[in-house]
């Protein structure tokens, strides 16, 4: 460490040691010449006796710094000269690596945010998901490992495994903090929530279990650190201040810490609900205390020293017992043997949880995943380049190497001196990657989906991403040195004196190998970019199977309101009636679930046609409006539209008739006469089919665009259609029609808010936000890749023809056709390009499995798709070499030959 | 002619350097002419190497060095023992004494056969 600080006071040390090797010169040859002894005499005797003043100062800075931090600072001074003296060829290297480096950063972050990072939470390391896999006879609605809110109380009397339990259910409410209601994200927690996690408050206080303790007897809430300061204006006051969540009124008594942004990265909270609250903050919600509705998540901190073997059967007596005896509990379903069965064999799955919860990452870890692998070829092209570009410039510099190593350098100093070249320029790329990294993550984060709630993704560069980039900058300095280092030590000084300049063979063979490495990697990336593209473009083509054009949608949701049921049902047909006539609108529906959110309402259903069938997968269920399929646009293909025959008053519950979709038809039915047949939204050999099916429509995508599963609808006016989302085909732009519409429901209730409003063009591109983003991704690093490995193939081809002139000249001197030159060049070229290729098919075999679940309509080794990358490249290859081909073709033999 | 002087084994001249500065702070030139005394009788020793060890020894934490008005007028770079070096000195000492006592031993069993 003093020896690095010495390096930045060298010059003090300088000259103090000037200064006292002086006065000893001096002195002694002052004594000497007291002795009697000539002052040129005295001068040699004591410069001897010294052994030169120069070697004594060498020595002495030995002892201050490092004989080898010395040469690295020399080295790298040295490549910094050199390289300020070619501009061109150090921003070609320094840009190829920050670019594979900004990118490699860039997606490493978002890796790292949605993936790696452990809550900010105590001891992180100790959380584990506790969720039950398989059939747990119970309804669900929200994401994904969901549980009942009793469950989560049995849990947390297993003392003997965890220290601690909490549960959480993410939704949106309609808080009100000014005068409007606006909505905000919430998390619905268990009173154990705050404890278990260890999380404090900035302000007041968090929630603890006497807040949920008994239902409805604790209004209050927790606001995040952020929400206070942005909605808030971080007022000093706010504890105790009255909000209206849901038009309940609740107060507020606490801030959380700053850097708690709840479990989900992917949805942070606005506010924290107490779960004895659920009723107001999911209007119309009575499961609190249902053992068959799961709709939360659990966490669960384990004891120390606690293994999840250990954990998982320690928690095995609990679960036997408590599914026996929820069997004989009242409201438990009469349930099929075969279901009794899978209830039995459900089972208990501990997976560690130090990073959360969150369905953002489920959806993105294998995305992102392979967008890193991406990079991370991308970034190996990119120092394959700077290998080859150093290899060039190394085989111009030979001469000059030659002659440091005649004078005495060794081979491994001069290897030192080429590796501190591509280090520096590593890290200079680097430098640049971190610049250019946060507007990468900007785009990155904005390709993601997002909806009431924010994610907590930032596009910062931490201290450990810098940590990252470097080690990936120093990485990629020593690969690409490593190629031009090896080359310098092999080569026999004897013959690289003796070559002239200009004919140098240095490193032809290596440079070969790196362009044929760089192709095989381009084939790959271009080969992702092409599946991946058509991918987008196939689910792009197939769209959703309803119209779009001139279509916009918003949702509603008067329960949120204060409104009751039978109010908000009122408030909704009242708004559909005078959209449905207003000028600006040709046709107009309601469905009480939105399209394309990847989200659906669904369940098991019954059939009674000839014989009685049961639905072996969830059908995916909605409720609709008359006139709902003709306004989307889709077909119907039997049978009759729902009509207001079907409509049932206000308070009037049941459905009795219902349209199902072609695939329902063709699963279920095998192309038996649906109509007439009757279906129930049930299971279970109680079950009572008594819908009458009136209808079939063509199929058209309801989660997404990749899935047509079986889909039945409902008439939505049946007295329960109490929230809803209006599909509306406007005339003329949705920029006009918005204010229209939003004037009518303003001036029904002018504190209702409209959520979600958008066109469905953009709500179909929203749902393919994921494809979009690997498409453009794996396109931009695809053509990259192309460039980068094209440069390096022209670079290398145009070196052989330079240095083949004179072979090439005898050939045409003998009779050779131009022809014949061309094709000598390009055989050189067209065996690096297929030995690439070679290469990198099996790798696109094998890297297919991890891309897979990815495509659509493509299989990850589609034959043809391969083919046309692989034409593509080829075609690209053998038109960068064609211009040194040529060149060859033209050599002049007289002027070749006199070359020598 | 000058008399045939063996070089000075490795690692000794630290020890010499520190055993000179126990008696008093002196200045490079100071400590040559020191060595020189010894040098001239028994050993050799290159002055050009004098400095090297100083920076060394001083690097190490066992001297201090400080300029000062010398005996002549002139500033000259004055070292002097530190705590750390008095205890090293005392450490060199020992071992010296227990490597010569060693190779005694040695020696005087191949006569003693």
């Amino acid at each position: 460490m003093r020896k690095i600080l010495n390096w930045f006071r060298r010059r003090d040390l300088e000259a103090g040691l000037d200064k006292e090797l002086h006065y000893h010169f001096d002195r002694r040859v002052s004594d000497l010449t007291a002795s009697g002894i000539s002052e040129a005499e005295a001068k040699r005797q004591a410069t001897l006796e010294l052994g030169g003043l120069t070697q004594v100062r060498e020595e002495v800075r030995d002892v201050w710094l490092n004989r080898w931090l010395r040469d690295l600072t020399y080295d790298l001074r040295f490549s910094a000269r050199s390289f300020l003296r070619n501009p061109s060829f150090t921003a070609t290297t320094v840009l190829s690596l920050a670019l594979g480096i900004g990118a490699t950063t860039a997606i490493y972050s978002l890796v790292d945010q949605v993936m790696l990072h452990a809550l900010p939470v105590r001891e992180p390391e100790r959380l584990v998901l506790v969720d039950w896999k398989g059939e747990q006879v119970a309804n669900g609605f929200g994401s994904y490992n969901l549980m009942s809110y009793p469950i989560c109380g049995d849990l947390q009397a297993q003392t003997q495994v965890f220290d601690g339990v909490l549960c959480r259910a993410a939704t949106t409410v309609n808080l009100t903090t000014g005068s409007e209601p606006k909505p905000a994200a919430a998390e619905i927690v268990s009173g154990s929530y705050f404890p278990m996690l260890g999380v404090g408050a900035a302000m007041g206080r968090v929630l603890g279990p006497e807040d949920d303790r008994t239902a409805e007897a604790s209004p209050v809430v927790v606001i995040s650190y952020d929400f206070w300061k942005t909605h808030l204006d971080g007022a000093a006051d706010v504890l105790g201040r009255k909000v209206l969540v849901n038009q309940y009124p609740m107060s507020i008594v606490g801030v959380a810490t700053p850097r708690f942004q709840g479990i989900d990265v992917g949805e942070v909270p606005a506010l924290w609900i107490p779960a004895s609250m659920s009723a107001q903050a999911i209007p119309g919600f009575k499961g609190l205390q249902d053992r068959r509705t799961r709709w939360m998540q659990v966490l669960g901190r384990l004891k120390t020293g606690m293994t999840l073997e250990r954990a998982r059967s320690g928690l095995e007596p609990w679960f036997q017992a408590m599914r026996l005896e929820d069997m004989g509990r009242p409201g438990f379903p009469r349930i099929t043997a075969e279901r009794r069965k899978q209830y039995l064999s459900s089972w208990l799955e501990l997976t560690p949880a130090p990073q959360g919860h969150s369905s953002l990452r489920r959806r993105l870890a294998q995305p992102l995943w392979v967008l890193l692998a991406a990079t991370g070829v991308l970034l190996g092209l990119a120092c394959l380049n700077v290998a080859g570009l150093f290899l060039a410039r190394g085989s111009a510099r030979d001469r000059e190497i030659s002659t440091r190593l005649a004078l005495g350098a060794s081979r491994s100093r001069i290897g030192r001196q080429l590796l501190a070249d591509s280090i520096l320029l590593a890290v200079a790329g680097g430098l640049l990657g971190v610049l250019i990294a946060p507007s990468a993550m900007r785009t990155l984060i904005a390709f993601l989906p997002s909806q009431v709630a924010n994610n907590a993704l930032q596009s910062n560069v931490d201290s450990r991403l810098l940590l990252f980039a470097f080690l990936v900058s120093l990485t990629a300095g020593l690969l690409s040195g490593f190629a031009p280092a090896l080359q310098a030590g092999r080569k026999s000084l004897m013959t690289s004196l003796r070559e002239r300049g200009g004919s140098a063979s240095g490193g032809v063979r290596m440079r070969k190998a790196i362009v044929t490495a760089q192709i095989a990697f381009s084939l790959i990336l271009v080969i992702g970019a092409m599946l991946f593209m058509r991918t987008l473009t196939g689910l792009l083509e197939k769209g959703p199977g309803f119209d779009t054009t001139s279509m916009v949608s918003f949702q509603l949701d008067p329960r949120r309101n204060g409104y009751t049921p039978v109010q908000a049902s009122r408030l909704i047909r009242r708004l559909h009636e005078e959209i449905r006539t207003a000028p600006g609108t040709q046709a107009s529906a309601v469905a009480r679930y939105a399209l394309l959110t990847g989200g659906s309402w669904n369940d098991l259903m019954v059939i009674q046609a000839d014989e009685r069938i049961s639905t072996d997968r969830d059908v995916n269920l909605n409720a609709i409006t008359p006139g709902f399929f003709s306004t989307m646009g889709i077909r119907l293909i039997a049978g009759r539209d729902f009509s207001d025959r079907d409509v049932r008053p206000v308070e009037d519950f049941g459905f009795r008739t219902a349209i199902v979709s072609e695939s329902f038809v063709k699963r279920y039915l095998g192309g038996r006469n649906p109509l007439g047949a009757r279906v129930c939204e049930c299971s279970g050999p109680d079950a009572k089919p008594d819908i009458e099916v009136i209808g079939v429509v063509a199929d058209f995508s309801y989660r997404g665009i990749r899935e047509n599963r079986e889909q039945a609808f409902f008439p939505i006016l049946e007295g329960n259609g109490s929230s809803g989302t209006f599909y509306v085909k406007v005339r003329g732009t949705p920029e006009q029609a918005s204010a229209s519409l939003r004037a009518i429901v303003r001036n029904a209730d002018p504190a209702l808010p409209i959520s979600s409003f958008r066109t469905l063009n953009e709500q179909v591109s929203r749902s393919l936000n994921t494809e979009r983003m690997l498409a453009t991704l794996s396109g931009a690093f695809g053509t990259l890749a192309l460039l980068l490995s094209l440069v390096g193939l022209y670079g290398v081809m145009s070196f052989v023809v330079t240095q083949r002139t004179r072979e090439i000249g005898i050939r045409l001197a003998l009779g050779a056709t131009g022809g014949s030159a061309i094709w000598l060049v390009l055989r050189d070229a067209l065996v690096m390009v297929g030995a690439g290729m070679a290469i990198a098919l099996p790798c696109v075999a094998a890297l297919g499995r991890l891309v897979e679940s990815e495509l659509f309509g493509v299989k990850a080794t589609d034959p043809w798709t391969i083919a046309q990358s692989a034409l593509l490249l080829a075609v690209a290859a053998l038109g960068a070499a064609m211009l040194p081909a040529y060149r060859a073709s033209v050599v002049n033999p007289v002027e070749a030959l006199r070359l020598e | 002619m000058p008399p045939s002087r063996f070089p000075i084994p490795q690692g000794t001249l630290d020890m010499l350097i520190l055993q000179i500065l126990s008696l008093e702070p002196a200045h490079g030139y100071g400590i040559a002419q020191r060595l020189e005394q010894i040098s001239r009788s028994v050993v050799q020793v290159n002055q050009g190497s004098l400095y090297p060890a100083l920076h060394r020894l001083e690097q190490k934490g066992w001297l201090r060095a400080e300029w000062k008005q010398s005996e002549t007028g002139r500033e000259a770079k004055f070292y002097a023992l530190t705590p750390a070096g008095l205890a090293q000195l005392a450490v060199e000492r020992d071992s010296w004494a227990k490597l010569s006592g060693a190779v005694q031993l040695i020696f005087d069993e191949g006569t003693a056969q």
